[in-house]
């Protein structure tokens, strides 16, 4: 039974990454309707700016985050300026292209530095002893994880029902024209939101650093599981993300726990959110929590 | 059609028929043939290193790939992440006949084009299965969809034991009737045989295009509920313009596990996709001309970096690889500058190019 409980404590702490990962996604989904493919990418700047300043600028590490995440910030802020903003208006696919685009042009410059080709990792400065109760075990850097999520979650929450520029995101997503015909900056918000979102990566890639260890390979490939945690959670939900995230994150780990080496079968936790995605399309496509705006042919 | 039947200028077509006809001018006529013959008598010219004309046929590869994508994507409006999924499935069709009955099997060495073919048809049936999902969904849910398949195509290659785990599955050498095709031949071998495969499948999009079926795909991509009207059948064209982008797939899979003589999972990754969506948006999309300009020029621009890096080597500290971060970034590059820039492609140098000459004494 315990390891039972070991797999769920696992999945929650897995989920919650998912889920502040999706954040970001869902936040630029929301507001300006483009499927930002380089979401990754920006979670590994995100942890690598991070790592940076706390190891070669000895910054104390709980600084270094914050700082990182001003930068991601004003980065996603400025890469939105440059890439996005010449393309309102155009077609999908070009849009989600300049993202592809985006992202290649992030790996290469991640490559040029020591972090495309070697791994890291964030000098402890947590307690290394797990607290272990009942047999479950958890790490103080795992159970930080955790509450980074909620608290963050919960300030954009926040973010979003109360402050101005929050409201005026939420307008914006709602009906773009109506939104600029009462003074909203429509281009002001998708700014906006490509920041908030370059800011919650960070924090993301910061929380999964400190876990994982810094490797471009697994951090850049956060941005391509969040597709599945997204739309089972609905693509323009906050909430839809957190809760996804979580049931993602415990569909992995009873799969790896459970699934792996019986019957044959090995790695099902790479496989199984993307069946569950399909199987999801089909469906219910809207996810949990999204709006229902699916055409249908 | 009127006296002069050399120039497109001062002609006007007075029916339909005239109007879909593959080539306008009996000079459009003699260029195509002029350039076919070109393009099969070079090499007994011109003397290539194996290394070379393989770069050559793998664009060829990538050319049939494209023909397919270009038709899903370009022409019905129907974005396809999981492409590479497709050409990998038409590719271990081949591997799997060749574990199965062995890989110096008669069906495998003997009759490839059948094998080719089969593949072809393996892949439009993958194909079909994968479009489904576009009968419900639009735009980014399809994206989700194909990128989906691509996944689990990658899980189902990478872990099951049938497929060697990923690991490479040999493909035995053909023959023709001359004999086995042998080590120095085999690259100059291929790039006839995917010659003879990009002429066949490119005219029988361009004849697609004019008939009917083609023509229901521009008009479901342009307006779905408008062709709906019209009397056509929005989810059948979806559905079949996938099956087509998977066959032309499937051959390109078939030919490119023959001209490596065995396939591993590492030629049909997301990576691979995303490129070929980047060759199809920078050669133009909706295009037909495109679809063989956009895999030359990403494959030659793969190259020229290659070369570049390995140039500057000379210059830069040790242990530095510059070919995988240039690599990307040209790539990432080329895909945003292109969209922002040139959304249309080479394909509309192209067009400009040829009115240009067109209307040759006039201005254009």
């Amino acid at each position: 039974m315990s390891y039972f409980f070991q797999l769920v404590v696992s999945g929650i702490v897995v989920g919650s990454i998912y889920a502040l990962s999706a954040l970001g996604f869902v936040l630029i989904y929301k507001s300006s309707r483009v499927l930002n493919l380089a979401h990754g990418q920006i979670i590994a700047t995100g942890a690598f700016i991070s790592y940076g300043l706390t190891v070669w600028a000895n910054v104390p590490i709980y600084i270094s985050f914050l700082l990182s995440m001003i930068i991601t910030f004003f980065l996603a802020m400025s890469v939105e300026k440059i890439f996005l903003r010449r393309l309102i208006g155009e077609p999908i696919i070009s849009v989600i292209m300049v993202t592809i685009g985006l992202m290649s042009i992030i790996d290469g410059l991640i490559y040029l530095t020591p972090f495309g080709s070697e791994n890291f990792s964030f000098p402890p400065f947590l307690p290394q002893q797990p607290i272990t109760y009942a047999g479950v075990s958890i790490s103080y850097t795992q159970l930080m994880g955790v509450i980074i999520t909620f608290v963050l979650i919960g300030v954009f929450s926040w973010f979003f029902k109360k402050s101005t520029v929050g409201i005026s995101m939420r307008a914006v997503s709602d009906d773009q024209l109506a939104s600029m015909s009462i003074g909203v900056s429509v281009p002001r918000v998708f700014g906006l939101a490509w920041a908030t979102a370059g800011l919650s990566a960070a924090a993301a890639g910061s929380v999964i650093g400190n876990i994982t260890g810094l490797n471009f390979d697994t951090l850049h490939a956060f941005g391509i599981i969040v597709f599945p945690v997204v739309i089972l959670g609905g693509l323009d939900s906050l909430l839809g993300a957190v809760v996804a995230g979580i049931i993602m994150g415990l569909i992995q780990q009873f799969a790896s726990g459970y699934l792996d080496g019986n019957w044959g079968l090995y790695g099902t936790a790479q496989v199984l959110p993307y069946i569950l995605l399909l199987v999801l399309l089909l469906l219910k496509p809207h996810g949990l929590f999204g709006t229902h705006e699916i055409e249908r042919v | 059609m009127s006296a002069n039947r050399w120039l497109a200028t001062g002609n006007y077509f007075t029916t339909y028929k005239e109007e879909q006809r593959i080539f306008f001018t009996a000079l459009d006529r003699l260029i195509c043939a002029f350039f076919l013959t070109a393009l099969f008598i070079w090499p007994f010219f011109i003397e290539l290193d194996s290394k070379d004309m393989l770069v050559i046929d793998n664009i060829l590869v990538a050319v049939i790939a494209i023909l397919g994508l270009n038709l899903v994507t370009g022409f019905a409006g129907l974005i396809s992440v999981g492409h590479a999924a497709f050409v990998g499935v038409g590719a271990y069709t081949v591997a799997c006949l060749s574990r199965v009955i062995g890989d110096q099997h008669v069906l495998i060495t003997h009759a490839w084009p059948l094998m080719i073919m089969l593949s072809g048809c393996v892949g439009a049936i993958f194909g079909g299965i994968v479009g489904l999902p576009a009968l419900r969904l639009k735009h980014l849910y399809l994206v989700m969809a194909t990128l989906s398949f691509q996944m689990i195509f990658e899980w189902t290659i990478g872990f099951m034991n049938f497929f060697n785990q990923g690991q490479t599955i040999f493909v035995g050498r053909v023959f023709w009737f001359t004999g086995q095709v042998g080590r120095k031949e085999h690259y100059l071998f291929w790039y006839y045989a995917l010659l003879v495969a990009v002429v066949l499948c490119a005219f029988a999009v361009r004849n697609l295009l004019r008939t009917r079926h083609g023509r229901c795909l521009v008009a479901v991509r342009d307006n779905d509920r408008a062709a709906d009207a019209m009397g056509m059948h929005p989810g059948f064209t979806k559905v079949y313009a996938f099956a087509l982008a998977g066959f032309f797939a499937g051959i390109a899979g078939a030919m490119h596990a023959y001209l490596y003589r065995g396939v591993g999972m590492e030629s049909f990754t997301l990576h691979h996709s995303i490129q070929y969506l980047a060759m199809t948006i920078v050669g133009g999309l909706g295009s037909l001309s495109g679809s063989f300009f956009g895999p030359a020029a990403i494959m030659m621009l793969d190259l020229q970096v290659e070369k570049l890096a390995e140039w500057a080597v000379h210059f830069l500290p040790p242990g530095m690889n510059l070919a995988t971060a240039l690599r990307p970034l040209s790539f990432g590059l080329v895909i945003v500058l292109f969209l922002m820039f040139e959304p249309r492609g080479i394909a509309n140098w192209w067009r400009i190019l040829r009115s240009y000459v067109k209307l040759w004494p006039f201005r254009y």
